[in-house]
């Protein structure tokens, strides 16, 4: 009977203990659900010292669906996968031109939340762009 | 070398006298209702619940926009539970308490980050204000001098007490090893049983996370309920 009431004890604390951890996809899961199935207006672009609003025209928008699919308002469509790659969260997007070319882009999530989405686009030399995002 | 003079305050002081007289005047009354002091009781509360919230070990690049998840104030939750009042060396009354409690909290936190050129404030997580958990204390009971004490008792109770998530956690909350389920807290509290009927109680709780975390939270509890014995009720 003791062994018993040792056994259950055990149990209930390992399971108290064992469920609901963090795992290696949390984070990336957490981040897919802030940026899926939304519009994505595209408010400021950084580059350096240069900055351009287009806070209120709609002048670029893109949107990332649940299955994987990216499109853009320049007719560009393609598939992402949201990564982490050396600590650094990121969008890789496999991006297919109406021509039918295929090219890769690389963002940096910057922050991405609710409403507001930062990213910069990684480029091979020169500075960065920042892309601030907001949804409606 | 620098010495420095211990001055005790007059809080201090008064508070001094009140453990001592109360010690004595406990241990007159003591024999007589030591029995009616033990035994199981049943009790239920209202609790009003805040977290504080510093998110400054958060890595992950997720904001949240704080006017909207910053809101700090008591919200009301309840609790449940059992508790064993007894008696240690016929002089030292104390009370074990396990409950159940659904907690809805407000939140603070503590700081606010910006993404210029956005204009608003954001937060870096976003904390559970919704939970259930289970709780276990242990708290020392200690006799005040007010009224007749042949009839009424005012109590001032401390001690520890130790809080377990028991609700799933959201993935938001599992971020950087932000995770929390075990509190511990500080308890502080009046007790007035009511000749051994019931007993009326408020209890502060001070808590904090038990292990390590990315995320500190501060829990501020106060819980206001009322406890009777088992072998009144069945």
């Amino acid at each position: 009977m003791k062994k018993l009431h040792t056994i259950l004890l055990i149990s209930i604390v390992l399971c108290l203990i064992a469920c609901n951890k963090e795992t290696a996809t949390t984070q990336t899961d957490v981040m897919n659900n802030l940026l899926v199935n939304k519009i994505w207006y595209l408010d400021y672009s950084i580059t350096g010292n240069n900055s351009k609003s287009y806070v209120g025209q709609s002048t670029y928008f893109v949107t990332y669906l649940k299955d994987g699919l990216t499109r853009d308002s320049d007719g560009l469509i393609g598939n992402y996968t949201v990564e982490i790659v050396n600590n650094q969260s990121q969008i890789h997007i496999m991006m297919k031109t109406i021509n039918g070319n295929s090219f890769e882009l690389i963002y940096d999530i910057i922050s991405v939340g609710n409403t507001k989405l930062v990213l910069s686009k990684q480029i091979v030399s020169g500075t960065p762009t920042q892309l601030f995002f907001t949804s409606k | 070398m620098q010495i420095r003079k211990i001055v005790p305050s007059k809080h201090s002081l008064f508070f001094i006298l009140v453990i001592i007289t109360s010690n004595a005047v406990s241990a007159q009354t003591l024999n007589k209702d030591l029995h009616s002091h033990k035994g199981w009781s049943l009790f239920g509360a209202l609790t009003l619940n805040n977290q504080s919230i510093n998110d400054a070990g958060i890595t992950a690049p997720i904001n949240y926009l704080y006017n909207s998840e910053n809101n700090n104030a008591f919200k009301a939750g309840y609790s449940g539970g059992f508790r064993w009042d007894g008696v240690i060396n016929q002089q030292h009354r104390y009370s074990l308490i396990f409950s159940a409690n659904r907690v809805s909290t407000g939140t603070n936190y503590e700081h606010k980050y910006t993404l210029a050129p956005f204009i608003e404030d954001f937060t870096h997580f976003k904390a559970d204000n919704q939970f259930t958990n289970l709780s276990f204390a242990a708290h020392y009971k200690m006799l005040l001098p007010v009224n007749d004490m042949q009839k009424f008792k005012f109590y001032a109770v401390l001690g520890p007490s130790i809080d377990y998530k028991i609700t799933m956690i959201s993935s938001e909350n599992l971020i950087n090893g932000a995770g929390n389920r075990a509190y511990i807290n500080g308890d502080l509290g009046a007790e007035f049983d009511n000749k051994g009927y019931y007993i009326l109680y408020a209890h502060y709780k001070l808590g904090a996370n038990l292990l390590s975390s990315s995320v500190s939270i501060q829990m501020n509890r106060l819980e206001m309920g009322m406890s009777i014995k088992l072998k009144d009720l069945f």
